[in-house]
């Protein structure tokens, strides 16, 4: 027990658990704020970075991965000729699983007409049970064989979706989940190129 | 030098009540990690992502509950050997997570922290088991001899703590995902 002097001059006995759970409760408060700062940190950190935007209309890299099914592994050229969506995607994160569900289901609508879908997944395929979604997805599913693939696409964080052109060029790269959005960065793999689209709109005022 | 049991007590209900309210904060997260220790076939498909984020909640709420308890109650010293079962079930989680699925987010702390199933993360559970057998010594009654008005006092400081973790746990999650 400490003695201890209250503001109106009584002096009362606090037990040590006491005055040692005060300070206990400070230190985790504390720590919390410093946790916050430090994970804010990152995620500037993380948005400061050359990533994702100068990504956009560079050159896809060509790349192995082991399709989940039949492990086999196969060769992605960036250059396929069709429009390409590759979704980054891990079967333990909520977020990826509605992605997967909502692009299965744009797919299914036919709302992408000729676009190779490819769900990529750094996990290795034992892990997919965890996820009901990504186990019964018709679209075909990945495994990729190199860490490189994700770097090369600035995919840390998941889920992201990449929208590739015909020509195997970045149009569009972000997290996005809902149908909407699926279909809004799709459009950017049929656009034109962005030197085209200058051209067009040149030939268009000079027709005017 | 009772001092270090009633301190490794104090550090245990704290961490209980940060972890429990962050895993409350992010409950979608923490399902994913129990959907890992769910052998395949036990639920049935249809019902595995409510089954899971059921137990991920009351897990994470019995934490936050043991953590208040502990920390307001000090004198029931069965919660102490409450909290080294849960410690030791922590061991046994990050063992078998070592094991299974080395380097996956264990999502010990929701949002707030990137914790994974890695050797560190067995070093900390035995740390946490370690301060788990400290907590259990006897202290003399008169440490720990709180009045009922000490033990509310301190029990409302918990929920204030474990509301602003997880508001914090909220806040990075978000932000995170942005």
């Amino acid at each position: 027990m400490i003695p201890a002097t209250s503001a109106i001059g009584l002096t009362m006995v606090v037990p040590v658990y006491l005055e040692m759970a005060q300070w206990a409760l400070l230190l985790l408060l504390g720590l919390l704020v410093i946790v916050m700062f430090r994970q804010l940190g990152r995620l500037f950190n993380r948005e400061s970075r050359p990533g994702r935007a100068t990504l956009v209309d560079t050159m896809a890299p060509d790349f192995s991965y082991l399709r989940v099914g039949d492990n086999r592994e196969l060769e992605f050229p960036a250059a396929s000729g069709q429009p390409t969506l590759i979704a980054f995607v891990d079967p333990t994160c909520p977020s990826c699983e509605e992605l997967v569900a909502n692009l299965g289901e744009v797919a299914a609508a036919g709302e992408l007409p000729g676009f190779r879908i490819l769900l990529l997944t750094a996990d290795p395929p034992s892990y997919l049970h965890i996820s009901e979604t990504f186990k019964s997805t018709r679209l075909e599913l990945g495994a990729m064989t190199s860490r490189e693939t994700r770097a090369a696409f600035d995919a840390a964080t998941t889920p992201l979706l990449v929208a590739i052109d015909p020509g195997g060029l970045i149009r569009a790269s972000d997290h996005v989940r809902s149908r909407g959005e699926i279909l809004g960065l799709s459009r950017a793999a049929t656009l034109p190129p962005a030197d085209s689209m200058i051209e067009l709109k040149a030939v268009a005022s000079a027709a005017e | 030098m009772y001092v270090i049991p009633l301190a490794a007590k104090l550090a245990l209900a704290l961490t209980l009540i940060a972890a429990g309210s962050a895993k409350l904060a992010d409950t979608r997260g923490f399902a994913s990690t129990v959907r890992l220790f769910v052998p395949p076939g036990l639920v049935p498909a249809t019902r595995t992502v409510p089954v899971t984020r059921a137990v991920a909640g009351v897990m994470a709420a019995g934490e936050l509950a043991a953590g208040c308890a502990s920390l307001a109650v000090p004198r029931a010293g069965w919660l102490n050997w409450l909290v080294l079962g849960l410690a030791t079930l922590f061991i046994v989680i990050s063992v078998v997570g070592y094991a299974r699925y080395r380097d996956r987010s264990c999502n010990c702390f929701g949002g707030l922290s990137r914790r994974k199933f890695d050797r560190r993360g067995i070093a900390r559970s035995l740390l946490i088991g370690a301060g788990g057998v400290v907590a259990t010594l006897p202290v003399p009654a008169s440490a720990v001899r709180l009045s009922a008005a000490d033990a509310i006092l301190l029990l409302a400081a918990a929920a204030l703590a474990a509301c602003a973790t997880f508001a914090a746990a909220k806040a990075v999650a978000a932000v995170s995902s942005a």
